[in-house]
Parts: structure tokens; C-alpha cells; sequence
């Protein structure tokens, strides 16, 4: 919540990060997608769960996966590999499923494997390369880069990763309907 | 939070009982409307129902309210103590509804949490002239005018605490220089000030004073407040000493902000608790009135020290009373759902499939707890259903305005209005019927009553609106007894528009024919009067019966009237359905849209060279959809021997599915699909099936808007 | 006009001493027997207050409880009623079953909180205060 309020207000990310809620200050919820380290503040995640049968839905985009059955509550998931363009590999039992809440929407993140909890101290975080090469396809939800020892975590932005897209997909479909 | 249940604020009390009596009201006045004069028990009816109104929007201190029932109830005081003849009836109900749509209005601005600003002197007028013309009529007739009614001004008054519309929210950040000394107490000074204009204050660290530490903290984190103030900003500002601050950070919030922001905070609910005694609630009023009431019994529990103080509550606008927040039932039948399910998982565990095992006693409590199971589900669906008496009071209400407008004299009869139908359907079939009813008033009905007189119907034109309950429909008819729907016209018009293909007007059937009427672009008046046809159509009633899954019946004879029928589903959340199997992903079919299943063989195909393919059943040519094609499944049947041919019908049309197989058919809780995927044409909604997976719902109407668009 | 102003948390009651000096003279209390201390010494003196403003969640004594003792006081001393001091609760319990409790204890007027200080202004002139 408090990220939440935050971005709306400021840009500065320093600030961001002074104004977050004390139990959960600078707590990350880090994950491996491929060779890289990618992280979501901890006060968007709601649970951990692990991978389960999915009801596929069709005509939505690839990265869509379905639907899941969350003890009575049905929310969609949506692949992360596949988010960022990468291939979807197939999933193991270390595949899980972390659960965001954003704005209210519920919706299930498939991750490849779940690293840590980390705490990333806020001096530990660099604005992203304007200019990444190989960081390109994900750069836009990605808002920092974290120095943690050895590894460098990407830490993700979850309103942008779970809309953007959508928004200039269906701006895409608009027009294509305007056009026929 | 247990006290919310059983305390209405003043407000909403408030709002809730002028609500009932205006209803009330209403329903006297539209009943009587067609009398030659209310009797003595509506004439006192009305005059309680105003003076209750005046009374208590005379402590809440609504003076517009206050004025215009004032003079009302003095109307029928005067009609109360002289019994004058010749009253003007009409003239003296439209000038009761005229205020009963007043009052409601403000009270809708009330509820909105605006200020109930209505412009009342014009009514008031209306009804002061009226008054003097009683009162001239009453001397006339040689009757001893009764001394005036006296009025009791009210002598306790209730303020209703603002409604914080006009409050600014704001979230204030302050650093101090971090060799700043002593920067709890700069922060109290702050909270200090800033309490004079502050409706609500909460600040973080809140123990400033009592914690020394907290200093180290508002240096190294700064000190952050939320206010609530109708102060200006910069008012604000000038309240804050800021020597010593490096940075003060200012942001006004907009309310929803403000209230996540609370929560963040970590305001919990610290209201305080009332403990009331025992008796008081449960002997009622009787026993507290006799004893009066003792202040001693209320014990207020002062909030505990330490935590977030509160000088207010952000107040919850207006709670429905009777009716419960349907996102709680919605809940609640989430819960039950999965009640059952985790039901089926004990009940069928692989753990009690020991051979040999004695169950008996375990089959007589299972036995008991799904009787029960289905009991509550039983119990909750019936919670939802709600009787179409308000919304049948509202067409009473159209057809008088607009028969009164159009200078048409009908009568509205009601029949089955107690029938109960989901609170959901309900609020979808409001504005269909409203059309519908309007239509039957504006165009149904002759124009003059001579051109009924001439062909021997009474010239007084007759509306029935019927609502009956059968096989888990829901029928609600508007009839009319007017001219009825020429066939010749209506086809020469399709054909005009070419909404229709061109063939001879025998190849179409009558209901054929009277369905045109719901094709967009359709209007058989060629002026659009005020009441129908403003641009929306029939269409439009259509289309939102189908996203009920209901449909339109139409049915009329010329010159004895017509009869547009809405069938609608008795609930939307559950249906009776068939679970089918494609590729790897079950499917759902409403029961009620299936025609039939079968097998055929590959003679029976005929595909085209497009790529488009139909279904001969006995000689007749069905188009064919693929779902497993459609949807993209992977794993499925494709020879069609090999699958089964569903025969789906939707509004006359049909269409054949391939599947791979049935499962089985059960009832289903229909859920929504979350609006995060978006919409996808052929499919309702989703359900969980009895071992936890989830099936979509297919619907028949987007799959066949789909298949034409698609050609 | 003098007046008698009883609130425990300090930031409502600075907001109301500012609100009601306007008005006249104004007496503050933090808790509920000190105000009908204070209305009994007033009363004595022969200097009874006009109007008193009442918060219901208080220590000691609630609002409810002053209320009625003033009430009472006021029967006891055989005060006719329109002489008896205005009295207006003030508390954020807006829930109808204390407001009517309220009212027949016996106070002119009940102000939910945040008190609406224009309407707060007219109860004042409809009970001739102002």
C-alpha cells in the first residue's frame, strides 16, 4: 500500500523507500527467471503458492496462462518468462506461483524458482541502465537495480508489470477494429 | 467492529425512514389516482407521513425539506378537519407527488453526500396558492374552518457532522537537520498547531513525547502526518515552524488516498466501544421508557492511551439497512461453495477406501452434514431473492406521468407483483421493463379514445403488467389491449432499412416478423416522442435481457393489443449445466440451451471451399463450430465420428458444437471471469468444478454473434 | 454568553475553545465531573453558564452522565425550563440510539463530529444564544 500512494505521488525512488511502512522497509520478495535475479517489494505479495493445475482461457495473450483456483477465489496467472518474451520453459516442482495484490486485483506471478527474502538497503539501488542490452525487453518494469553481494537483483515494478502491455495491446485493437 | 451492527447513524435513520414513508406515500397516491378523492384513512396516512417527514427534517435542520412538508401536511389538515368537497383530486396528487419527488431528490443529495440545497420556494408557492383556493372552497361551502394547525418548532436539534466533502487531505513529511536537537518535541509543537484546524490528525512515530528514542527517529526517518482539514494549504503551512526543517514535504490526497493512507498509519478502528447493558437490547423499548434512560448504563471505554489518537471518523455514507451488501453474500456463497467442495474431498477420500472397512457410522454423519450442506445453500440462494414489488411500483409511476402527458386514459392493472426473483436480475430488468411499459403507453395505446370507441373497445385503455414464476423462469409480461403491431407495416419498413433479406412477407412467420422490431435501427414511429424511442431501441432491451440470459417473447394481434414477454432466469448464480470435455479443458453448457446430442458421421458434413462447414440433421443444415478449432485446444477429437454433436439453440437460431464428451451434469455457481483477462466472445463466466478445477462457461448468444461476425 | 465546554482530547478541545470564544466567555473542563463541579460553582455564584457543550466519551463521568446530573441539579433547584443552560453534545457516536438517548436526557442539541460549525452557528440562533 504504502509504494502504492507513493508512486502516485513522487518520482524520486529515495523517498519512496523512506516512506514505506517500517515492518516491511526495503524487504524484497526475490525470484530466478533464467540466470537473473528479479525482485518485488514484499508489501505487494500476498502468499506463495505452489504450481497447480491451471484452466487455460483461450484467445487472451500468451503470457495469460489461465486460471487458477485459490480456495474458492478464482484469479489469473500470468507467466513472467513468457511476460518478458523469453521462451516458457517447462515447469517443475520448484516452479511456484507468488500471489500479488495490486490495486485489488489478484493475480498469480509463475516464477521459475523463488531465491529469498532479501533486504535491499536503499543506497543499494541504481536506476536502471537507460540503455541495457540484454535487460532491454523487461526494462520497462524494471525501476532499480540492487547490488546484493555478488548478484545483482531487478526489481520490478508489479503495476507495470501487470498492465502496460494491455493498455497499448488494446489501444492496438481499437485500432485495428477502427481500420475494418 | 461488532457495534456497527446494530447502530444506523442518525443520518442514515433518517434517510432510511423518510425512504420508507415517501414509498409508502407514493404507493396511497398512485393507488387512489384514479378515485374521485382520498378517503379519511389515506387523507390522515398522508398527513402522518408529512409530519412525521417535517419533524425530523426539522431536527436534522433540512429547512427546504422542513418548509415544503410543512405546507403539505397543512393541506391535509385542512382536508383532515373540514372534509371540503370538490377538492380537485388530479391537481392535489400531482401536488403530493410533486413533493414526494422533491424530498426525494434532496434526500438522493443526502445520500450522495451533498447538501441538500433544493430550491423549495416554488412549491411552496404552489401549495400556498393551492391552500388559499381550499380554504376560499371550505368558507363556500358554509363549513366552520377549523382553527389553524398548530405547529411544535423543534426544540432539540441534531448536527450532522460534516460530510468531509469539503475537507482537504493532506500528507505532510518533515526532516529536520540531523544535528537537530530535541526534534520530538519540534514535532509535537507541529502536531500542536496543527491541531487547532485539524478534523483528523494521525502522526508517525506516534509516542513523540513519552519516547525519547522517537527523536533519533524522526531525525533519521522524518516525522510524517495525515490531516484532515478544511483548511487551505497554505494555511496549513503557515501553522508549521519551519526552522530547523530541511525539507517539509506536502501532498494533498484525495480521500480514498487518505483512507489507505489511514490503514498505513496503522489506524486500527479504535473506536470506542459502548457497552449497553443487556437488558436495555433485549427488553426493548418498553422497560427503557418506563425506567428512562440511565446515562450510568452507556459506559464509554476511552480509547486506550498510546495509540493513534482520533478526533473523527471517516463516516460511512449511507448503509443499505434491510438489505445486506451483496458483496457479503457474495462471500458468503463463495464460502458455501466451497463448503461443498471440501465436502465431496472428505466424503470421497482415497483414505476411507480401505477394503473392509465399517463405515456405517461415518455414512449416517455424512449423510446428515450434506443434508445440511445443501440446506444452506438452499438458504442462501433464497436470501437473494427479492420481490419485484418496488420495481412494479415504479411502472405504476410511468404509466401515470406519461399517460397524464400524452393526455391517454389507461389503467394499469398488477398482477403477481410478490413474485421473487435475484436481487441481480432485478436491478437488469429496471430499465427493459421501463421501455418496455413506456412503448405499451406511447405507442400501444390508440391515440384518441374514439378510435377504440369505434371499433367497441371501452375507450378507456388498459395495461397489464404480470409477473408469474414457472420452471425456473421468471415471466414478466407487458400487455396492452391498443392497436396491436401491423405485420405489413413492420415488413415494409425492415425491407426499407434493409434490415431484412428480400423475400415475400409469407416466407417470414409472425414471430419472425414481430422480432424486427428489436433490430437496430428499427423504430416503427417515425417521430421519437419524448418517452420512446429516445435513440434507444428495442435492441437495446434485448440486449440486455441476453446479458441476463433471458430473452424477449413477442406476441400481438392487430387492433386487440400486444404482449412483449421477458423471460428471464430466476438467478444468475446458479445454473443447471453439462460439463463437457474438449482437448484437455472441461466446458460448461447451460442445460436450457441444449437441444440435443448426437452422433453423426462424416456424410453429414459439408464443408464449403471458405473453409465454413455445416451439420445436415435430418435434412436440416445447422452451421458447425469447431471448439477445439475456435479455442485452440490441443489434444482433442477431430474426426467427427469420434466426438459428440451438441445442438445448441439461442433466440431461434442454432447452432452445432463439436466436444469430445460429456461429463456430467450438475448445477453450477457461475463466477465471473476477473475483468483482469479481457472479455472473450463466447464465454459467460467460469465455475469451480467438484474436484476444485475450473470449467468456463460457455454462452450460446457470443458464440453465434461470434460465428456471423466471423463471416 | 458564558459557557461551559467539557472534551477530554486536547485537539477538540482547542478546536472548540476557538470555535465558542467567539461567542463569550468560555470555560474549559477535561473531564465530566469537573464540569458539573464547575456548573454547580457557576450556579452558586449566581452566574449560571448559558450554554454547555458536552463530549460524550470523557473520564470519570461520560457526557450522558453530566447531562443528567446538570438536569437534575436544575429540577432539584426548581429552575423553570426555560432557564435551564442549552445544552450540546458533542462525540463522533452519531448512531441514532444515542442521539435519541440524548434527547430525552434532556439536551437542546446533538453535534456529530467534525462538528459542522456553520449549522453549529444556526442551532446557536434557533436557541436564542446568539
Amino acid at each position: 500500500m504504502a509504494e502504492e500512494l507513493m508512486k502516485k505521488e513522487e518520482t524520486d525512488e529515495t523517498e519512496e523507500l523512506l516512506e514505506e511502512d517500517d515492518s516491511q522497509k526495503g524487504m524484497f520478495m526475490t525470484f530466478q527467471i533464467g540466470k537473473e535475479f528479479f525482485g518485488i517489494s514484499i508489501s505487494y505479495v500476498n502468499e506463495i503458492i505452489a504450481m497447480q493445475p491451471i484452466a487455460a482461457i483461450p484467445e487472451v495473450d500468451d503470457y495469460i496462462k489461465g486460471l487458477i483456483n485459490l480456495r474458492g477465489k478464482i484469479i489469473p496467472v500470468i507467466d513472467v518468462r513468457v511476460r518478458f518474451k523469453m521462451e516458457s520453459c517447462e515447469y517443475t516442482d520448484r516452479t511456484c506461483i507468488i500471489v500479488i495484490d495490486v490495486k485489488s486485483t489478484m493475480i498469480g506471478l509463475i516464477v521459475e524458482r523463488l531465491a529469498d527474502v532479501d533486504t535491499i538497503a536503499e543506497d543499494s539501488i541504481a536506476p536502471p541502465p537507460s540503455l541495457g542490452r540484454k535487460e532491454h525487453e523487461h526494462n520497462k518494469y524494471v525501476y532499480g537495480l540492487a547490488r546484493t553481494g555478488e548478484r545483482v537483483t531487478l526489481l520490478l515494478d508489479p503495476e507495470k508489470l501487470i498492465k502496460q502491455d494491455d493498455i497499448v495491446a488494446a489501444m492496438e485493437e481499437v485500432r485495428k477494429e477502427e481500420q475494418s | 467492529m461488532a457495534e456497527e451492527f446494530n447502530t444506523e447513524s442518525m443520518l442514515d435513520m433518517f434517510l432510511y425512514e423518510s425512504g420508507q414513508l415517501l414509498e409508502k406515500l407514493e404507493g396511497i397516491i398512485l393507488e387512489k389516482q384514479d378515485a374521485d378523492c382520498f378517503d379519511d384513512a389515506d387523507i390522515n396516512e398522508i398527513f402522518r407521513v408529512m409530519h412525521t417527514i417535517k419533524g425530523s427534517s426539522g431536527v436534522l435542520m433540512y429547512e427546504n425539506i422542513t418548509k415544503v412538508t410543512h405546507k403539505l401536511e397543512d393541506v391535509f389538515y385542512y382536508l383532515r378537519e373540514s372534509h371540503p368537497d370538490n377538492v380537485p383530486h388530479m391537481e392535489l396528487v400531482e401536488k403530493v407527488l410533486a413533493v414526494s419527488d422533491f424530498v426525494t431528490g434532496e434526500l438522493d443529495k443526502l445520500k450522495n453526500g451533498d447538501t441538500p440545497d433544493g430550491d423549495e420556494k416554488q412549491l411552496v408557492e404552489d401549495l400556498d396558492e393551492f391552500l388559499g383556493r381550499l380554504k376560499g372552497e371550505i368558507k363556500n361551502q358554509g363549513i366552520q374552518m377549523p382553527q389553524a394547525n398548530k405547529h411544535v418548532e423543534p426544540t432539540q436539534f441534531y448536527i450532522t457532522p460534516v460530510a468531509g466533502d469539503d475537507s482537504h487531505f493532506y500528507r505532510i513529511s518533515i526532516h529536520y537537520r540531523s544535528d537537530t536537537q530535541m526534534s520530538n518535541l519540534r514535532a509535537y509543537s507541529a502536531t500542536y498547531a496543527l491541531k487547532e484546524v485539524a478534523e483528523d490528525l494521525l502522526y508517525t512515530p506516534d509516542d513523540i513525547l513519552s519516547n525519547e528514542a522517537s527523536a533519533d527517529v524522526i531525525v533519521a526517518e522524518g516525522f510524517h502526518m495525515l490531516l484532515q482539514t478544511k483548511s487551505s494549504k497554505e494555511e496549513v503551512i503557515a501553522l508549521i515552524d519551519s526552522s530547523e526543517a530541511e525539507e517539509i514535504n506536502f501532498d494533498e490526497l484525495s480521500k480514498e488516498e487518505y483512507g489507505r493512507a489511514l490503514s498505513e498509519f496503522g489506524r486500527e478502528e479504535a473506536e470506542p466501544v459502548v457497552v449497553a447493558p443487556a437488558a436495555a437490547k433485549d427488553d426493548g423499548n418498553k422497560e427503557a421508557k418506563k425506567e428512562g434512560p440511565k446515562p450510568g448504563d452507556y459506559v464509554v471505554k476511552t480509547k486506550e492511551a498510546g495509540k493513534g489518537k482520533t478526533l473523527a471518523k471517516n463516516q460511512p455514507k449511507q448503509q443499505s439497512i434491510i438489505s445486506v451488501n451483496v458483496e457479503k453474500m457474495d462471500a458468503l456463497m463463495d464460502l458455501i461453495g466451497e463448503l461443498v467442495i471440501a465436502e465431496a474431498v472428505v466424503l470421497q477420500n482415497p483414505d476411507l477406501k480401505v477394503p473392509g472397512l465399517e463405515l456405517s457410522n461415518f455414512q449416517k454423519a455424512s449423510g446428515q452434514l450434506s443434508k445440511i450442506t445443501t440446506e444452506l445453500q438452499e438458504v442462501i440462494m433464497s436470501m437473494r431473492m427479492m420481490p419485484l414489488t418496488n420495481t412494479f411500483q415504479k411502472m405504476r409511476r410511468i404509466v401515470f406521468d406519461v399517460s397524464r402527458k400524452l393526455g391517454k386514459d389507461i389503467e394499469l392493472e398488477v398482477i403477481g407483483e410478490n413474485t421473487e426473483v435475484d436481487k441481480n436480475i432485478i436491478e437488469h430488468i429496471t430499465d427493459p421493463l421501463m421501455h418496455l411499459v413506456r412503448n405499451s403507453v406511447d405507442h400501444g395505446i390508440e391515440e384518441n379514445a374514439e378510435d377504440r370507441t369505434s371499433i367497441g373497445k371501452p375507450a378507456k385503455g388498459k395495461i397489464t403488467l404480470e409477473a408469474k414464476n414457472e420452471g425456473g423462469k421468471v415471466y414478466i409480461s407487458v400487455k396492452d389491449d391498443g392497436k396491436g403491431l401491423n405485420k405489413e407495416k413492420l415488413y415494409q419498413k425492415a425491407l426499407e432499412k434493409g434490415l431484412i433479406e428480400n423475400k415475400p412477407i409469407n416466407e417470414f412467420t409472425d414471430k419472425e416478423i414481430f422480432r424486427f422490431i428489436t433490430l437496430p435501427g428499427f423504430s416503427t414511429k417515425e417521430e421519437v416522442t419524448e418517452y420512446s424511442g429516445r435513440g434507444v431501441g428495442m435492441d437495446v432491451v434485448v440486449k440486455n435481457i441476453q446479458s441476463i440470459s433471458g430473452r424477449l417473447d413477442i406476441s400481438s394481434v392487430e387492433f386487440e393489443g400486444s404482449e412483449m414477454t421477458l423471460v428471464i432466469p430466476l438467478t444468475l448464480a446458479i445454473i443447471n449445466g453439462i460439463v463437457v470435455q474438449v482437448g484437455n479443458s472441461p466446458f460448461v453448457i447451460e442445460t436450457a440451451s441444449i437441444k440435443e446430442f448426437v452422433r453423426v458421421g462424416e456424410d453429414s458434413l459439408i464443408s464449403e471451399p471458405s473453409g465454413e462447414e455445416y451439420i445436415v440433421l435430418r435434412g436440416e443444415c445447422y452451421p458447425f463450430i469447431r471448439l477445439n478449432e475456435r479455442y485452440d485446444l490441443p489434444d482433442s477429437v477431430d474426426k467427427i465420428e469420434e466426438g459428440i454433436i451438441v445442438v445448441l439453440e439461442h433466440e431461434g437460431s442454432q447452432v452445432c458444437v463439436l466436444i469430445d464428451k460429456l461429463l456430467q451434469e450438475q448445477e453450477i455457481v457461475v463466477k465471473p471471469i476477473p475483468p483482469y483477462v479481457r472479455k472473450v466472445k463466447g464465454l459467460s463466466g467460469c465455475t469451480q468444478l467438484g474436484d476444485g478445477s475450473i470449467a468456463l462457461i460457455l454462452d450460446i448468444a457470443g458464440l453465434l454473434m461470434h460465428d456471423g461476425e466471423r463471416r | 454568553m458564558k459557557i461551559l465546554l467539557a472534551e477530554d482530547d486536547f485537539a477538540s478541545r482547542k478546536f472548540m475553545d476557538k470555535q465558542l470564544s467567539r461567542y463569550g466567555e468560555c470555560d474549559v473542563m477535561v473531564d465530566g465531573e469537573e464540569a458539573v463541579d464547575a456548573f454547580m460553582m457557576a450556579l452558586e455564584d449566581g452566574e449560571p453558564y448559558d450554554l454547555a457543550c458536552l463530549d460524550v466519551m470523557m473520564p470519570v463521568m461520560d457526557g450522558y452522565q453530566v447531562l443528567k446530573a446538570i438536569r437534575d441539579i436544575e429540577a432539584q433547584k426548581g429552575i423553570p425550563k426555560s432557564k435551564r443552560v442549552k445544552v450540546i453534545m458533542t462525540t463522533a457516536l452519531n448512531d441514532e440510539r444515542n442521539v435519541k438517548m440524548a434527547f430525552e436526557l434532556g439536551c437542546e442539541a446533538y453535534a456529530g463530529k467534525p462538528i459542522d460549525v456553520e449549522k453549529f452557528e444556526k442551532v446557536l440562533k434557533k436557541l436564542g444564544l446568539i
